[in-house]
């Protein structure tokens, strides 16, 4: 060790003393003076090397980026050069002082992409891995990581309908591969596995790189079959030796915006409609713009081998209803050292966020469209007062929406944070052990509140306010071996191998009264007379689970030309049936660089690659083996109620247990090719994928009363059972491409695109041991009147998710309906909720100071079934009870006149292109001294959509929003709720500030 | 350099190979454990255990959508009209009401998985509890009761007991079903307690299993009992039980008390929720008239010509909610809503008549199921028990059971203590017709009248917007998910 330490200091000695004599010799002559920008920044680039080509003299920019340098006589041109740039020649001519703007080296950039457990070469990667720098995010008011993405990753569907600031989004790779478990890919932060999203805010994010097939999540195992997002915070500023004070601070208003055209007041009593004699707007009434605001700063630096971030983001967000808001503060603190010679490593990542978010009952929003547009928001009258003088009639489905969206209130506080703690040592030079230990907590504490006068619930129930805890408490321990060794000549391998340890514990109580004399709420529950019984509740859950793995992985690299990877994970989950309780999960990866063995012209890389991985998906509760017993009726056992100490909780199964159940497995095959061109200004991959999920983890319906095949001796005593069912078949087709910094004058044009198409799950079979069955039917229309028949079906042989309905053929003079059928077993399949194939384009420019960036993004394939037009566009009876819609699709002559009844016509093609978000910006230049740059900027967000959809909101829908069951929504996708939160379109204008 | 690559690989082995061979233990922490319920020592867990076997069957007997709306909504003492958009459902209802229905409706499906629901958990408690004699001659009769449900409705059921084996199980036969309810009651009656008590199998709810069998013997099987089905009622009659002199007192909120019922499904609001007909049958401003906890449904009404054949002396003509409607403080109701055709314009008032069953049924119309009573300040479940089993169904099936044996004398005697209870004259002769329409006053949303329809010959004939329906309609279909995920079931002739 000692002996190295002493070579690199000679080294480093020398160098100093041939640089002093150079300066030395050339003291003489004229000086040129300038200073080294980067025009995307607007920052001066300090520490930059300043050399005349062909000699070794030269210097380098200060902290202001400024240089000064002694010319001899011929020296002709100047060499710049810093690392993540392209090195600049300048002819000196005469000047005397030279402003030079340094161009990002791109490709430099984007050499490590992050993979599970470590950064790979870009060139070595065999697998579907795509990464994504915060150059590339999408722009605007973003205070969830995830729609940073949105659009930008070829595969990877992120989507939320309507523009709720408490909603999160919907974030699926590659379509639906699973649905009984978790859809949703698995968060990596920082190294720490499945960690909350919450812990982190968009504006420390350094990169999110994105593990698209089997092979590259196959590290991951039972966690991987949704494909993995791996986030990495920033850990240092970008120039040694320099604190760095960032701010971004900015302001949004947002707009609702697509409110669905109703019948005006007088066209509603036109059509019949009741009068109540008043004129309301209720939309006008309920939403009005909201304005939020964020303000991020961070303080980040580095000296020796230390580096630090602190950061605070604060950010209030408010929805365009009263009462919705999200506030959220947010503080991370990443500091990594490097001792003994930086041979010992540690980095500690502390980061804690509180949220608090408001809302509202969702159903004001259904009610704000179709409640009758004549009645007043108050009245007079004793009846009026019990609703705390708010307009209400007792007809179904019919509240006043002001009244609602004030007379109930729901809060969820939570308190998230979470501690990373990593040391890394270099045992030699090329075998470094580490060792990580994480906890990540996040409690929520839930209010809920109906008032004595809220006509939904609180008044029959006298008013009820709830109290829940939710706390999640996840430890992981893992560590690692990583061995790099070139074996033969031009043959390099690196070996990894490690073990890994976690545990979750999830916990909490609810407790819920009714009955108040006085609108407490949940601040006092003892106030509320009432604790049994409906509308009241008392209850608690715990449970933990334990998974140990132990995985190793293998890369070769020969001669930068064929790489080779493999990988395997083996997982022991507590959660398994005892006769299945550890998992083995592998993968295989080759590419082959052909440009380095042929010479092929304009292109600068090809690499095709094959990559074949075998993934898991856990069970989404660790008892499901087990089938444990419930909590069934109170029971009292002699049957009066004046006796109480005979009264006891019976228990009961909530599904039947399997003692086999296992996890779910998912082999994807990957053909892919890397391609660069003219030298990577255009840089590219496309990728084709094959998957086949078997031992599809999902509650099944069994026959009740029935042997239980999976515990045998005993019977079912409920109609459903955990079981792994197969299979389910998907693949799709990816492009992405970029172009980089197209010069057109003084224009850098740079422009990217990628799109999928999936060809979509389809069903092979629905069977375990020896139960079978047919189709899944999901999702009905729902009240009033449409209660009964699901209009999702899965059946087996077709795709997942596929929506089926009678075929309207036509309407009689009279404007009824004719449909194909009454019997819902001859229902034709009219669409499917999930997209054919999506895509995103995004152009940025560049011009002095300027910079411009617009993203569209395009979802097509996908159909959605319209519920305001399947329940409130006919001309029928009950549109004397609630307003209308009018769309482009609304038969209008005649009129239906039919009850509104579920159909063909109401399923739409919702197929879309939408400006995402636009941002302009300006770099002004900077003459204070601390001051590294200022930007402002404004940016907008959905700017407008083109769409034949006439619903709220053309956005895919992965899930069902009124399907209770967790489990079950993703089985029935493409459904536009009433209670859908409106869109809004963002504006945004901001302010970046980089002190030092 | 080896020598450390070798000394470092040791280290890291070491806890892999530790970690390979840890059992993980999944411990439940919110639940109880098939072990814990095992190694219990509690006297009273067994008590509890049966206890959820009941519970099966309280569960959603006297809800929406359930074994009881297929039993009333099919028969013709009641519909549920559509009004405009509301209660259209897919047409499940009307398909009910018009005997159209199709295997795959839900109603089939959550009738079929209720009664099998409990069969599994009698199954698992006789497993459990081998040598507790008594315990499993209850519980085998507790499921001749639920078998008694299935050979009625879906009629060629796979029996399923503590010895199945494998998934998948066969139909059997009517005939089968009916042998097997037969002996499970015989073999297991004489250990039954002889006590009343309403919420439990005893020896007298065993014996009304098998007078109801019987007395249906002809149907199931093709071969009448009547003499078994009379002496089986004769056994129940001797036992603890009187007529209440009150009707209703049995369907009372309060009603376990009452000397005249049997077997109840024992309700709660707070214990045992699952009782939904204050929300399933009364109109969206009734809620005013009991401060009801939730807006009710306007759903079940009774049919004009079924409500028009009780005589008006008839105490039992209370069992409708008839007429102008007021709130709890005695002001009238208004439908705001009211369609420009009703006659009666905003003021509620329910009236008999029902102008069309869909798809424009008025939405005031119809007299409302009444029979038990609501609570004022009632939730939506009520906390009234469910009556399966009372005298009076005895006493009436006794009277049918000697009348169809030309005991005509017997026969009177038993439908006039019945009349005479209900304050209308006695009858000086029985005629099957009789008997039939007594049953129909007595037994009025008692989940009754289909069977009884069946029996008497009347099911198939047509009535207010239904037409005659075909002779196999007198099974329910076996649902449609059981037939098509169950190689081994064969849906019931017709389907």
């Amino acid at each position: 060790m000692r002996n190295y330490l002493l070579k690199q200091k000679t080294f480093l000695l020398a160098l100093a003393l041939i640089f002093c004599a150079t300066l030395v010799a050339s003291a003489q002559s004229r000086t040129v003076t300038g200073t080294v920008m980067d025009p995307i920044t607007g920052e001066t680039v300090p520490g930059a090397t300043v050399l005349v080509k062909g000699t070794t003299r030269g210097t380098a920019t200060d902290l202001d980026g400024k240089f000064a340098i002694d010319l001899q006589a011929g020296d002709q041109i100047l060499v710049v050069s810093f690392v993540g740039y392209l090195a600049q020649e300048i002819e000196i001519g005469n000047q005397t002082n030279i402003t030079v703007n340094l161009e990002e080296d791109i490709q430099s950039l984007e050499e490590a992409v992050v993979i599970g457990y470590g950064t790979q070469d870009k060139k070595e990667i065999t697998s579907a891995v795509v990464g994504v720098k915060p150059e590339d995010f999408n722009n605007g008011n973003v205070s969830n990581p995830a729609q940073l993405l949105q659009g930008k990753v070829a595969g990877l569907s992120i989507t939320r309908a309507g523009g709720n600031p408490n909603n999160g989004f919907n974030i699926r790779l590659r379509g639906l591969s699973t649905f009984g478990a978790n859809s949703s890919p698995l968060i990596v932060l920082d190294g720490v596995i499945g960690a909350s999203i919450e812990n982190v805010d968009p504006n420390d994010i350094q990169s999110i790189d994105v593990l698209k097939d089997g092979s590259a999540a196959a590290i991951y195992g039972a966690r991987g079959s949704s494909g993995v997002i791996l986030i990495t915070t920033t850990k240092k500023s970008s120039k040694e030796g320099i604190t760095n004070v960032a701010i971004n601070s900015f302001a949004t208003m947002d707009q609702a915006t697509n409110l669905l055209d109703m019948l005006s007041p007088e066209e509603f009593v036109a059509r019949g409609g009741t009068d109540f004699g008043s004129r309301t707007d209720w939309r006008d009434e309920l939403i009005s713009d909201a304005f939020s605001f964020t303000t991020n700063a961070s303080v980040s630096g580095g000296f020796n081998n230390t580096n630090f971030l602190a950061s605070v983001n604060y950010r209030d967000n408010n929805g365009i209803v009263n009462g919705v808001s999200n506030e959220r503060l947010n503080t991370r603190i990443n500091v990594s050292h490097g001792a003994m010679n930086n041979r010992l490593r540690m980095n500690l990542n502390v980061s804690n966020t509180s949220e608090d978010r408001n809302s509202i009952n969702d159903a004001a929003f259904r009610y704000a469209t179709i409640y009758n547009p004549t009645a007043p928001i108050f009245e007079d009258g004793a009846d009026a007062e019990r609703f705390g003088g708010y307009f209400q009639r007792s007809l179904t489905d019919f509240l006043n929406p002001v009244a609602l969206a004030n007379q109930q209130k729901f809060v969820n506080e939570r308190k998230t944070s979470l501690v990373s703690y990593q040391v890394e040592f270099d045992i030699l030079n090329n075998l470094t052990i580490s060792a990580q230990y994480s906890k990540d907590n996040r409690n929520e504490l839930v209010g809920n509140f109906w008032s004595r006068e809220d006509f939904g619930i609180g008044f029959g129930a006298r008013g009820s306010a709830q109290r829940i805890t939710n706390d999640r408490r996840q430890q992981i321990f893992e560590s690692t071996l990583r061995y790099d060794v070139d074996i033969a000549d031009g043959l390099n391998m690196t070996l990894l191998g490690g073990i890994g340890l976690q545990t979750i514990k999830n916990q909490g109580f609810n407790a819920r009264s009714r009955q108040f004399l006085f609108d407490q709420g949940w601040d006092n529950l003892g106030g509320g007379s009432i604790r049994v019984g409906n509308n009241t509740e008392l209850s608690s859950y715990a449970n933990e689970d334990q998974l140990n793995s132990i995985f190793g992985r293998a890369n070769f690299n020969y001669q930068n030309t064929f790489f080779f990877s493999a990988s395997v994970r083996a997982e022991t989950y507590s959660g398994f049936g005892p006769n299945n309780q550890t998992g083995v999960f592998p993968a295989v990866s080759i590419g082959s660089d052909f440009t380095q063995i042929f010479d092929m012209g304009v292109l600068s890389q090809f690499k095709p690659r094959v990559s074949f991985g075998v993934t898991g998906n856990l069970p989404p509760s660790p008892t499901l083996a087990i089938g444990a017993f419930g909590n069934g009726n109170r029971v009292d056992l002699d049957n009066d109620p004046l006796t109480t100490d005979d009264l006891y909780v019976g228990i009961i199964q909530n599904s039947n247990p399997n003692r086999d159940l296992k996890w779910e497995n998912k082999q994807e095959l990957n053909f892919g090719i890397d391609f660069g061109i003219w030298n990577d200004k255009v840089t590219g991959s496309v990728d084709y994928y094959t998957r086949n999920i078997s031992d599809l983890l999902f509650q099944v319906p069994v026959e009740a009363g029935t042997p239980n095949i999976f515990d045998p001796g005993r019977f079912n005593t409920v109609a459903s059972t955990w079981v792994n069912l197969a299979d389910l078949k998907a693949a799709g087709f990816e492009f992405a491409a970029t172009v980089n910094a197209v010069k057109l004058g003084a224009v850098t044009w740079s422009p990217s695109a990628n799109f999928t198409i999936y060809q979509k799950t389809t069903i092979e079979r629905f069977s375990a041991g020896g139960l079978g069955f047919t189709e899944l039917r999901y999702a009905t229309p729902g009240s009033p009147g449409q209660n009964n028949d699901p209009i999702i079906y899965n059946r087996v042989g077709q795709t997942l998710g596929d929506i089926y309905a009678p075929i309207l053929e036509g309407l009689t003079d009279g404007g009824e309906y004719i449909l194909s059928t009454d019997n819902p077993d001859e229902w034709e399949k009219v669409g499917n909720g999930l997209p054919q194939g999506e895509f995103g384009i995004a152009n940025s420019f560049m011009y002095n100071q300027w910079s411009l960036n617009f993203f569209f993004r395009g979802v097509w394939g996908h159909d959605i079934y319209n519920s305001y037009r399947g329940f409130y566009e006919n001309g029928d009876a009950s549109s004397n009870t609630w307003n209308s819609v009018v769309t482009d699709k609304t038969p209008t002559n005649p009129l239906v006149t039919s009850d509104p009844r579920y159909n063909s016509s109401y399923v739409e093609d919702a197929s879309f292109i939408r400006l995402d978000n636009l941002e302009l910006g300006y770099n002004f230049k900077t003459n204070l001294k601390n001051l590294g740059s200022l930007r402002a900027y404004f940016a907008a967000q959905n700017l407008f959509t083109i769409t034949k959809y006439t619903g709220i909101d053309p956005e895919v829908r992965l899930t069902d929003s009124e399907n209770g069951n967790a489990l079950t929504s993703a089985l029935s996708p493409g459904i536009e709720r009433r209670s859908t939160y409106f869109q809004t379109r963002s504006f945004t204008v901001g302010v970046t500030l980089n002190f030092k | 350099m080896l020598k450390n690559i070798s000394r470092i690989l040791m280290v890291v082995a070491t806890p892999i190979l530790v970690s390979s061979c840890w059992e993980l233990d999944q411990e439940v922490l919110d639940g109880v454990t098939q072990e814990q319920v095992d190694n219990s020592k509690n006297p009273v867990l067994i008590d509890v255990l049966k206890a959820s076997a009941y519970s099966r069957i309280v569960g959603s007997w006297g809800g929406h959508n359930s074994i009881w709306s297929i039993y009333e909504v099919s028969s013709d003492e009641m519909a549920i009209p559509q009004k405009g958009a509301d209660w259209q459902d897919g047409g499940l209802w009307l398909r009910m009401h018009r005997h159209q229905w199709l295997p795959s409706d839900e109603a089939f499906r959550n009738s079929y998985n209720y009664c099998f629901t409990a069969i599994g958990e009698i199954n698992n408690l006789l497993v459990q509890y081998p040598d507790l004699e008594v315990l499993n001659a209850e519980l085998s009769v507790l499921r001749s009761l639920v078998y008694l449900w299935l050979i009625d409705s879906f009629g060629n059921v796979p029996i399923v007991t503590q010895d199945a084996l494998g998934a998948n199980p066969k139909n059997n036969s009517r005939q089968e079903v009916f042998d097997f309810i037969e002996q499970s009651v015989l073999d297991n009656v004489a250990l039954l307690s002889t006590e009343s008590n309403k919420t439990t199998i005893n020896f007298y709810t065993a014996h009304a299993i098998l007078a109801k069998l019987y007395l249906n013997a002809e149907v199931y099987t093709g071969t009448a009992r009547w003499a078994d089905a009379e002496a089986a009622a004769d056994v129940v009659i001797s036992g603890p039980y009187s007529l209440s002199s009150n009707f209703f007192s049995n369907f009372a909120t309060r009603n376990s008390g009452s000397t005249e019922n049997i077997l109840t499904l024992p309700y709660d609001e707070n214990n045992a929720g699952g009782f939904n007909l204050v929300q399933m049958t009364l109109h969206y401003e009734n809620q005013f008239t009991y401060d009801l906890q939730e807006q009710p449904w306007n759903g079940y009404a009774s049919l004009e010509e079924f409500y028009n054949s009780f005589g008006d002396a008839d105490v039992r003509k209370q069992s409708f909610i008839v007429g102008d409607q007021f709130s709890s403080t005695g002001a009238r109701l208004l439908d705001v809503q009211a369609e420009a055709n009703d006659p009666n314009g905003p003021p509620l008032t329910f009236t008999p008549r029902i102008n069309e069953l869909a798809p424009g049924a008025l939405r005031q119309e119809g007299v409302r199921v009444g029979k038990y009573e609501f609570a004022n300040g009632a939730s939506s479940n009520l906390s009234n028990d469910y009556v399966l089993i009372r005298l009076g169904d005895m006493i009436l099936t006794k009277a049918e059971a000697a009348f169809r044996q030309g005991k005509t004398a017997v026969a009177l005697t038993a439908i006039n203590q019945i009349r005479t209870r209900a304050s209308v004259a006695p009858l000086t002769a029985v005629t099957l017709d009789a008997l039939y329409n007594e049953r129909g006053y007595e037994m009025f949303a008692e989940a009754s009248r289909r069977t009884d329809q069946i029996r008497f010959g009347k099911w198939n004939q047509p009535w207010w917007e239904k037409g005659q329906s075909e002779p196999f309609r007198a099974l329910f279909p076996i649902p449609l998910n059981i037939v098509n995920d169950n190689p081994n079931i064969t849906q019931n002739p017709g389907y």
